[in-house]
């Protein structure tokens, strides 16, 4: 019986008990059904275990050297390749992609990018801390949902910083407001109490309460009496009220604010709110969290960080890197690529058919553990270990406090881990180059 | 105040405090009746008998207390293991707030295994165990955000 971190999800629980004998894992204790998932998925049915490679428009089975040469040969075909994913890797395999992409000229982003990456890096420039997972569990009094669904998101999100005992907060629950915006009533909702707010807003009205709250701040009595975007004023002042008598509040931001919408940027709208917020509270302050999927969704961006001083999007050119605005997105929209690289990540099912309609046109090499859409079309498929079962490595919680995944188990037919594989396609990329 | 017609009214302090209050603590469930001496005497008989079946009509007949737990909704939250107060009396604090430990305490009620939640031990419960208003207890149903946890009486 041992201390385990989950690597089920970004909020990394560092509490949870697995019971394994180094070859088999036994039982779970503490983690959340998500996690659960994914240590059942060592012995999952849709685990790949061998090299895939194809030919004659089906998968077949070939060995580690000929699938590792096929992808040489596809990657020094290629001009402009594409390397996306990463998210669900330790950060030693996400510098290796790195690496991967100075020496091919190529475009390297993460799963960060499409969720809460801009949000991050608008925060970190208009000065908005953000906090870590201890210091809301010990000292926050307001928790305000905004989008997010973290009941069934990240299941113990709620248990931790809402219903924890803190230092401070030695009641838990009874002394912290929670707040949920949200347009559907979702199960974060089963969790209020009788002083908690709930707000069911308008689909794509938030850009319209934000205003709102804005000029309120500004000048008292400015919310108009019918009220905006299907809430209440009453409801509209005592969110107010919340936000600017807390102590110490948090915003956790969730995807449906992230959705991009025309005409307007709602987070830039969303920071200048809370800045004002910020402006006139006596007691205390409004403080920013991320919810992130992956497990290290985070991790891209202090690598990416520490190395070029830029957040993900890293475009290379002669072994130089390239000022640039575009994103993933904007890659395949354009179709600015002719070869794609993906690392633990299934978009053809996540990006929209736009999109991966696009991808599926051109050659695809996937490094994952497990048959995806992704899978179906890809040309080269390389299986690698479970990071943070099979293997050890450093992640970033979604607060952006870093730690270490430890190895519990052996991978099953020794297969390699995401930094091998993709160190073995550098040393090889770079000998056939000498010749 | 039905309880308090049917008591003798003395005063007689034997039960150790005025018949008003053993009427209080009669309703309570903190006394019997038959903690009240004078009421055994032959001639309160009568007030006895039918105090007794006053007594019995309000608690009826003795249930049993049942906490289910559906495991095909319960997504392994731990919610009612941090918030049962019965668990975070002698669960240790740690960096993560108050969160129980491996093997479980012998007093603890809920824990997870395998991403679901599992009931250990009941007769430690606040509905079983406390007094007062205590025993009203219903927090692990009211903040189930899965809906998966139901007290009921069988």
């Amino acid at each position: 019986m041992k201390r385990s971190v989950c690597s089920g999800c970004s909020l990394l629980c560092d509490d949870i008990m697995v019971k394994s004998d180094g070859i088999y894992i036994d039982e779970v204790f503490g983690a959340c059904l998500k996690g659960k998932e994914k240590f059942d998925q060592v012995t999952s049915q849709n685990r790949i275990l061998s090299p895939l490679i194809r030919k004659d428009d089906t998968l077949q089975k070939a060995s580690w050297d000929e699938a590792l040469q096929r992808t040489v040969d596809l990657i020094k075909k290629s001009k402009k390749p594409l390397i996306y994913g990463l998210s669900n890797s330790s950060c030693e395999a996400q510098l290796k992609g790195i690496e991967l992409a100075k020496l091919i000229n190529g475009f390297i982003d993460s799963n960060a990018s499409i969720c809460q990456g801009k949000v991050l890096d608008n925060a970190v420039n208009s000065g908005i801390t953000l906090t870590t997972i201890t210091e809301i569990i010990n000292k926050a009094d307001l928790i305000l949902l905004w989008g997010s669904n973290a009941a069934e998101s990240i299941p113990r999100l709620l248990n931790k910083v809402l219903f924890s005992r803190g230092k401070f907060r030695m009641t838990g629950r009874e002394i912290k407001t929670l707040i949920i915006i949200d347009p559907v009533k979702t199960a974060s909702f089963n969790t209020m109490g009788v002083r908690d707010v709930a707000l069911r807003i308008t689909p794509g009205k938030d850009i319209e309460l934000i205003k709102v709250l804005k000029e309120e701040c500004c000048a008292a009595d400015s919310i108009p009496s019918e009220g905006v975007a299907g809430l209440d004023k009453d409801d509209m002042k005592r969110l107010l009220q919340h936000l600017s008598g807390a102590e110490y509040g948090v915003i956790f931001v969730g995807q449906g604010l992230l959705t991009p919408q025309k005409n307007s940027n709602l987070i830039n709208e969303l920071l200048e709110l809370v800045q004002m917020i910020n402006i006139k509270q006596e007691r205390g302050r409004i403080t920013l969290a991320m919810m992130g999927g992956h497990f290290n969704m985070n991790g891209f961006d202090h690598v990416a960080l520490s190395m070029y001083g830029k957040r993900g999007n890293l475009h290379f050119k002669d072994n130089q890197i390239l000022e640039t605005d575009e994103n993933i997105i904007s890659k395949i929209e354009n179709e600015d690529f002719d070869c794609s690289i993906f690392i633990g990540t299934d978009p053809i099912s996540h990006f929209p058919m736009s999109l991966s309609s696009k991808l599926a046109k051109k050659p695809i090499i996937l490094i994952d553990n497990r048959n995806s859409a992704t899978l179906q079309l890809a040309s080269i498929v390389l299986p690698t270990t479970i990071t943070g079962i099979e293997c050890s490595g450093l992640a970033y919680r979604l607060d952006h406090i870093p730690i270490e995944l430890k190895k519990i188990i052996n991978p099953p037919s020794k297969i390699p881990t995401d930094e091998e594989i993709l160190n073995q396609i550098i040393q090889k990329l770079k000998s056939d180059g000498g010749n | 105040m039905e309880l308090y017609k049917y008591l003798p009214k003395t005063n007689c302090k034997l039960c150790g405090k005025t018949c008003m209050a053993f009427a209080l603590d009669l309703l309570q469930g903190k006394v019997k009746a038959d903690d009240c001496p004078p009421l055994l005497e032959p001639k309160y008989k009568k007030q006895y008998e039918t105090l007794k079946e006053l007594l019995g009509s309000e608690e009826g007949v003795e249930k049993e207390l049942r906490i289910n737990v559906d495991t095909d909704l319960c997504d392994g939250c731990g919610i009612c293991v941090t918030i049962c107060p019965v668990n975070a009396r002698y669960c240790p604090p740690s960096l993560s707030g108050k969160a129980p430990d491996y093997p479980p305490e012998k007093h603890q009620l809920f824990q997870v295994k395998g991403g679901k939640c599992e009931l250990l031990e009941l007769k430690y419960c606040r509905r079983i165990e406390a007094e007062g208003r205590e025993r009203e207890c219903r927090v692990c149903e009211t903040y189930c955000p899965r809906e998966a946890v139901k007290i009921e009486y069988v």
